[in-house]
């Protein structure tokens, strides 16, 4: 960047002070090579007009500022068109030179050929590989992060979205969870195509259906997911709550939350964000379900969102992947085998979870206001 | 009389000259002088830009404001007659 | 909100880099008071008339909670455990060190806070609608536009040695929520042919000692020519603008002594040769500006809330509260809810550290992490669940932050006056504090319905007497405090100035008068009819004659 030319002899040229009329200064530029503008104070901005007007419109010569200057203006003078100041004897070069440098960049275009702040952020989104900055921290900037993200993928296809959560300039650190269930494949699918060593986690509640487990074997052995983990209850807290396995008949909530809550939760520090295959159809408190959202300090990320049943059957179908078992029994949505029904026809998908009680979500999906301990 | 008043470069905060041309805070230990003597005690002041930012003669009657100003002084001289910072000189 | 990137975060540490260095080189003599003071004020630095004084920009208004509590820790740390929000939405701190000033930037820095040209003659904070991003009358956000200015009017090479300040207020609804025709430019958004967004510009307004009422410049300037027609406007006024006399300096004072039509066509001279291309946000920047942005993560909600309703059904004190201080929402079964820093016996717009705190957490908790300061100088939490509007009002009340009288009598605006401000020829606050005492009866306030005062304590006008329904300003007469009376001033898109009802009074009749004028407007109003709708209908003689009919009480 040419800095600003400190002259400390008297320099020749037509002198104009900055309080002359615009139209008198261009008259005088348009017969000189040099010209020199005298500020008679410096808290007069007019001569930063002047310059830029000229440059505008054409003034290729030195223009040299003069008169009463600070070195605090030397960063002005030179982005307005100015190549040089007249120095007031006893300046101090220092100064000048120290003021004009105090900033690496600036928003205004300038006279000055350095890049702008805008420019200079197009180049670096535009530069390959782009910089990994600071992974996000606070729920505040995951939110954020969510918020830019919905905005930026409004419309794009479910690829994609994986895709740009698994960008890895996002410092993100990303896990999965699946029930291996009725419309698991697809998203399993997706992720073993992006990346098949994304850590998966199932929760292992203990009252699965044994198609499931079978189901979970044979999916992940086909897609090539190298890291599915188990995760089950504490066993400390089975033996206290629900020794005998009948808690789901009393406080379903209860055994949700010792089966699969909070050993998510514990499976899941660490991770700053989860993908799961959770859709707007599926039911009421899902319907405005954004593919970005942010829960209990974790970035969520679903990227079905807007899938609808025909969308996952068509998926596993175009990819010939196997189906799970119940499914053909009329199993259309699928969880512990304690509270899941088959669903007749015409029926809700997830009509048979939990039918008969006053739940639709086991709470896995739902946030909490204090986070489990590491 | 006159007595001489700036802001402290360093905090801001209201000072006088005192005797012997020290800095005081309060308005009770300031200096008096009158006609020819305040104005060389004001150019002295203003040869002080470390320590005395903008001072000016402020007319008073014993240590009292009493010109056409005396109500803004008296406030400069007391602070805020209301306000937050009363709670906080109060527990301070 | 918006987020620093790298380049935002670079730009703020160097300033404060650059103003240790002014400081130092004042210190040491190297520049004298009167070089250093244009430089200190480019850094929001005043020097008043107990201590310097430091105004930190809240930019178009939006705080987050992180950000609250940095306020509030340098409250504590720094100054005397409180701050004060002003008629700019930005914050001021009345007791710092010079010498602390560049630690106090510094951690302003930490939370991408800054104080940078909130004084001094440049281009000032551009604020907006309270309720911008909530408001159901909205074009768009108009802060996305609020912040593609900022940047651009940061540290601007041409335009930082302005004839003097220069404030700038962007709306996007008809109904004017940030007074954007008291402002030295006014921008309204509007839709343009293609659908696009618009400008229409209004310039040269102003309060001061010549209060003017901007003039419409331009109806529809396309968002991509925003920043070039600013450009425009400013250069011709930096080139014009009279540097004699501080009084005389302003835009408005230009525009009004060339007609706005001569103004325009200088203007347009300027706009025609300036490189258009150079001043056009990259398109791919607005974007980025306005993902940050995005409405936050709504929930699904009806729009009526029973617990809302039942808590306004069993509580009264929760009904008034709800009557003045929960606003509509443009998503349903959400609320703007105003936090009220017009308590009866405080300062208006005044907070204390803990109280900063406690709206931190309430932002965190109750309004996605997002706080709002509001041109009447109260703040307001954009997006809560009317679900917990209950909740939060006790917790606001626990705090003290709960008054129910938003645009009410005693939601007065207020400059601090002769207690604090070395312009200043009255005491502004102890006029306010006697005003709200008086008029405290809450049943009676909802009476009168909405009025809004505005109490300056000098002819600066800082508190915006000029275009309150009601204004107050202070008057040294032989150094006694008078404060004349105006009425029939609007601050809103029926942008007025207020009308002298006759001499000045001792502080003391102030609050009576003003009564008698409000018990005038019971008697005379019609139905549905606020305050300011009778001044209009009637003009202000009744009032004048209420405010002064104690004069004739014995004849």
């Amino acid at each position: 960047m040419p800095e600003l030319q400190l002259l400390e002899s008297v320099q020749n040229g037509p002198r104009l002070s900055v309080t002359t009329p615009l139209e008198e200064v261009e008259a005088v530029a348009a017969t000189t090579d040099v010209l020199v503008l005298e500020f008679d104070a410096f808290r007069d901005g007019r001569g930063f007009s002047l310059a830029s007007i000229l440059r505008e419109r054409g003034y290729q010569g030195r223009l040299i500022a003069a008169g009463k200057i600070l070195p605090d203006q030397a960063r002005h003078l030179r982005r307005t068109g100015f190549d040089a100041v007249e120095l007031n004897p006893g300046a101090d070069l220092a100064t000048w030179t120290r003021m004009d440098t105090a900033f690496d960049a600036a928003y205004q275009d300038a006279v000055d050929p350095a890049p702008t702040i805008w420019q200079r952020r197009a180049a670096a989104r535009a530069a390959t590989p782009p910089r990994a900055p600071q992974p996000p921290k606070t729920e505040a900037e995951l939110q954020s992060l969510a918020d830019r993200l919905n905005l930026q993928l409004e419309g794009a296809d479910a690829a994609t979205i994986l895709k740009a959560a698994l960008d890895p300039s996002l410092g993100l650190k990303a896990a999965a969870i699946s029930s291996f269930g009725a419309e698991s494949a697809a998203l399993l699918h997706l992720i073993a195509r992006e990346d098949a060593a994304l850590p998966v986690v199932f929760l292992e509640t203990g009252q699965h259906f044994f198609q499931t487990l079978q189901y979970r074997k044979q999916l992940t052995e086909s897609l090539g997911l190298s890291d599915v983990r188990l995760v089950t209850p504490d066993a400390a807290e089975k033996a206290d709550l629900d020794a005998r396995d009948d808690l789901w008949k009393t406080d379903a909530d209860a055994c949700c939350d010792l089966r699969k809550t909070r050993p998510l939760a514990r499976a899941t520090v660490g991770f700053t964000a989860l993908i799961t295959g959770r859709k707007r159809h599926q039911n009421t408190t899902r319907a405005a379900l954004k593919p970005f959202e942010v829960l209990d300090g974790v970035l969520r990320i679903n990227p079905l969102a807007d899938w609808a049943a025909e969308d996952v059957d068509a998926h596993l179908t175009a990819h010939a992947l196997p189906r799970h078992p119940l499914v053909e029994h009329g199993y259309l949505s699928i969880g512990c085998h304690t509270c899941t029904q088959p669903v007749k026809d015409g029926e809700d998908a997830r009509a048979g979870r939990w039918s008969g009680m006053d739940k639709t979500e086991c709470g896995i999906h739902l946030g909490r206001r204090e986070p489990i301990e590491a | 009389m006159k007595l001489i008043t700036a802001n402290r470069l360093s905090d801001g905060r209201v000072i006088y000259v005192g005797e012997d041309a020290s800095v005081v805070e309060d308005i009770a230990s300031a200096a008096l002088f009158d006609g020819d003597d305040a104005d060389a005690a004001l150019i002295a002041a203003a040869s002080r830009p470390g320590t005395f930012v903008n001072p000016y003669l402020v007319e008073v009657t014993g240590h009292t404001p009493s010109g056409r100003d005396r109500l803004k002084e008296t406030i400069r001289s007391a602070g805020p007659t209301v306000g937050n910072s009363l709670r906080f000189q109060e527990s301070a | 909100m918006y987020r620093y990137d790298e380049f935002d975060a670079a730009l703020v540490r160097e300033r404060v880099e650059e103003f240790r260095d002014q400081v130092e080189r004042r210190a040491s003599g190297a520049l004298t008071e009167d070089q250093f003071k244009p430089l200190r004020l480019m850094n929001g630095v005043y020097l008043q008339l107990h201590a310097y004084m430091l105004r930190v920009a809240v930019p178009y208004g939006t705080m987050n909670g992180a950000q609250m509590r940095k306020l509030a820790h340098i409250a504590r740390t720094y100054d005397k455990g409180y701050g004060h929000f002003t008629t700019r939405t930005n914050i001021q701190f009345n007791w710092p060190a010079l010498t602390d000033l560049p630690a106090i930037l510094e951690d302003l820095a930490e939370v991408e806070m800054h104080a940078i040209q909130t004084s001094g003659n440049c281009i000032r904070n551009t604020t907006t609608d309270v309720f911008a991003g909530a408001a159901d009358d909205e074009l768009e956000d108009p802060r996305p536009w609020c912040e593609v200015i900022r940047q651009w009017s940061t540290i601007h090479p041409e335009f930082s040695f302005l004839p003097r300040k220069f404030k700038i207020a962007v709306v996007a609804s008809k109904t004017d929520r940030a007074a954007i025709r008291t402002h030295d430019v006014g921008l309204q958004i509007v839709k343009s042919e293609d659908g696009g967004t618009a400008f229409r510009v209004f310039v040269g307004g102003g309060q001061g000692r010549l209060p003017h009422i901007a003039q419409e410049i331009a109806p529809a300037v396309p968002g991509h020519e925003l920043l070039a027609y600013l450009t425009a406007i400013i250069r011709a006024w930096n080139l014009l603008g009279r540097r004699d006399n501080i009084h005389k300096a302003r835009i408005k004072i230009l525009v009004a002594s060339l007609g706005i039509d001569a103004f325009r066509e200088e203007v347009d001279r300027h706009f025609a040769t300036l490189s258009q291309e150079a001043l056009q946000v990259p398109a791919e920047e607005l974007a980025r500006i306005q993902a940050y942005f995005a409405p936050p993560a709504f929930a699904d909600l009806p729009r009526q809330s029973a617990a809302f309703d039942r808590a306004v059904l069993a509580d009264p004190d929760f009904a008034r509260f709800s009557r003045n201080n929960v606003r509509r929402h443009k998503q349903a079964g959400y609320a703007s809810v105003i936090v009220s820093l017009k308590p009866l016996d405080g300062v208006p717009g005044d907070i204390t550290d803990a109280q900063m705190e406690v709206v931190a957490d309430l932002a965190q908790r109750y309004s996605f992490d997002e706080v709002r300061a509001a041109y009447e100088q109260n703040l307001v939490l954009p997006h809560v669940r009317l679900d917990d509007t209950p909740a939060l009002w006790r917790e606001l009340m626990a705090a003290g932050l709960a008054t129910p009288n938003a645009d009410l009598v005693t939601d007065i605006i207020a400059c601090p006056g002769l207690d604090y401000c070395s312009l200043a020829n009255a005491r502004s606050i102890p006029v306010a504090q006697a005003l709200s005492k008086r008029l405290a009866d809450l049943d009676w306030q909802e009476k009168v319905g909405q009025v809004r005062i505005n109490m300056s304590g000098c002819i600066n006008a800082c508190g915006h007497h000029h275009v309150g329904h009601i204004g107050v300003l202070g008057v040294d007469r032989k150094g006694e405090e008078y404060y004349q009376i105006t009425v029939g001033g609007s601050p809103d898109e029926r942008a007025a100035l207020g009308e002298i009802v006759g001499r000045s009074l001792p502080a003391d009749e102030v609050a009576p008068a003003i009564q008698r004028a409000l018990d005038r407007y019971l008697e005379i109003r019609t139905e549905g009819e606020r305050f300011i709708d009778t001044v209009r209908r009637l003009g202000a003689d009744p009032f004048r004659d209420a405010i002064y009919a104690f004069e004739f009480a014995d004849a």
